[in-house]
């Protein structure tokens, strides 16, 4: 039941989110902490944290695959400072997290396509969290946090999905998954149909 | 008792690592929103996804009816058919926001009240694929038709968190009453939902024609 329960709290923590600003989580919170909570709290990236850690849980795909987020994400944060932020990182991370979701829901994470979609997600996390400040030490700074920031969730929702052992914990791994794909799809669906009525 | 008191006796009661993490719940809960890339005023929040396909009746009846058939089943339709209908609802309703067009939706609204309802009422037990099939096939009516008036401009990712989420509780709160044919009068009192909800399908469908 305990198994039970801290699978559950995925979902619980995912209903109690709440929208957050795009690129300036808490007004007059900057540096390192403001990019810490930049990467916490941007909806978009919490659900891709979740997807990638949920989708290299298994073994075979767990630890070169956090590695290889992570060297993409610090590669991709590097470049951000010194470009603007793309228009397209957001779309990209969303693909990326909703094949994620559908691998998970499949219950089939091959290496061979988790590795890439890993790397794929890193850098468009990193180049999606380019923070709205003009000064290049600040930037800097947050995307340090924002590094630091995204490393501390994935690794405490991957140590989280190691208690999902057993069929029932199985269950709700492949149900989380379905969830975050469907969220991912339709997520993009809008932001492209809302670019296209815009014209932006 | 302090909070602090209450804190520890919590973490007698219940599961440490749970109560570990309630402050974490409790910063969530307590943060308020904000509308991240609300375009031209139009924001729809988490509230307007999740009550979206709650104030859908002929939503609402099939979502419910695919938890109920899942139950019926046993494993591993349970989970597999709340899995199978998001995930195909979710790609439908993309290609109806972006205005794909697809005949007939309203009609395959109220046939899949039908056929699910019919399927728990008459206690049908196809093989699972038959079953997954059925069920993603009518999802993409559902899908399609929440995506045509999902408003652009909305609060996306909120916006369907909360529609997803809902459609989940759906499924969950089918399940729930599907677990009661276990027992032979729970079990009746599943197939006669069926038989209402197919009954309602059938009313949705004299409408429509």
């Amino acid at each position: 039941m305990n198994t039970l329960l801290r699978a559950l709290l995925p979902i619980g923590l995912l209903a109690l989110t709440t929208l957050a600003w795009a690129h300036s989580p808490i007004m007059g919170i900057g540096g390192v902490f403001g990019g810490m909570l930049h990467a916490l709290l941007i909806p978009e990236h919490g659900l891709s944290l979740l997807g990638i850690a949920l989708g290299l849980e298994r073994p075979a795909a767990s630890r070169s695959g956090m590695l290889i987020f992570v060297a993409a994400l610090v590669a991709g944060l590097a470049v951000t400072a010194f470009i603007a932020e793309p228009a397209l990182a957001a779309d990209i991370l969303l693909a990326a997290t909703g094949i994620l979701g559908l691998l998970i829901a499949a219950a089939w994470v091959p290496p061979v396509v988790a590795w890439p979609l890993a790397a794929i997600a890193g850098v468009a996390f990193a180049l999606d969290s380019r923070p709205e400040v003009t000064a290049t030490d600040e930037i800097i700074r947050m995307l340090i946090g924002t590094g630091i920031g995204a490393a501390i969730a994935l690794a405490i929702v991957a140590v989280g999905s190691t208690f999902l052992r057993g069929n029932a914990a199985r269950i709700v791994l492949r149900v989380l998954g379905s969830w975050v794909a469907a969220i991912a799809i339709l997520d993009l669906s809008l932001r492209i149909a809302t670019r296209l009525a815009t014209g932006s | 008792m302090t909070s602090g008191a209450a804190f520890f006796d919590c973490r007698r009661t219940i599961s440490r690592s749970l109560c570990s993490l309630l402050p974490v719940a409790a910063a969530l809960i307590t943060s308020s929103p904000a509308f991240a890339h609300s375009e031209n005023g139009a924001a729809i929040d988490f509230a307007g996804g999740f009550t979206h396909p709650i104030f859908g009746p002929d939503h609402v009846i099939a979502m419910v009816a695919v938890g109920l058939w899942g139950a019926f089943l046993g494993m591993p339709a349970i989970w597999l058919l709340p899995v199978v209908f998001p995930l195909v609802m979710a790609i439908a309703g993309a290609l109806g926001v972006l205005g794909v067009p697809l005949p007939g939706v309203e009609f395959g609204i109220a046939l899949s009240a039908i056929a699910l309802g019919g399927m728990v009422a008459f206690a049908a037990r196809p093989p699972l694929w038959i079953a997954a099939v059925l069920v993603g096939a009518f999802a993409i009516f559902h899908g399609h038709a929440h995506g045509t008036e999902l408003p652009v401009g909305a609060d996306a990712i909120a916006y369907s968190m909360g529609f997803v989420i809902a459609t989940g509780m759906l499924h969950v709160s089918g399940i729930a009453f599907g677990a009661l044919s276990r027992w032979p009068a729970g079990r009746v009192a599943v197939r006669t939902a069926g038989a209402v909800i197919a009954i309602i399908g059938f009313a949705y469908l004299v409408r429509v024609i």
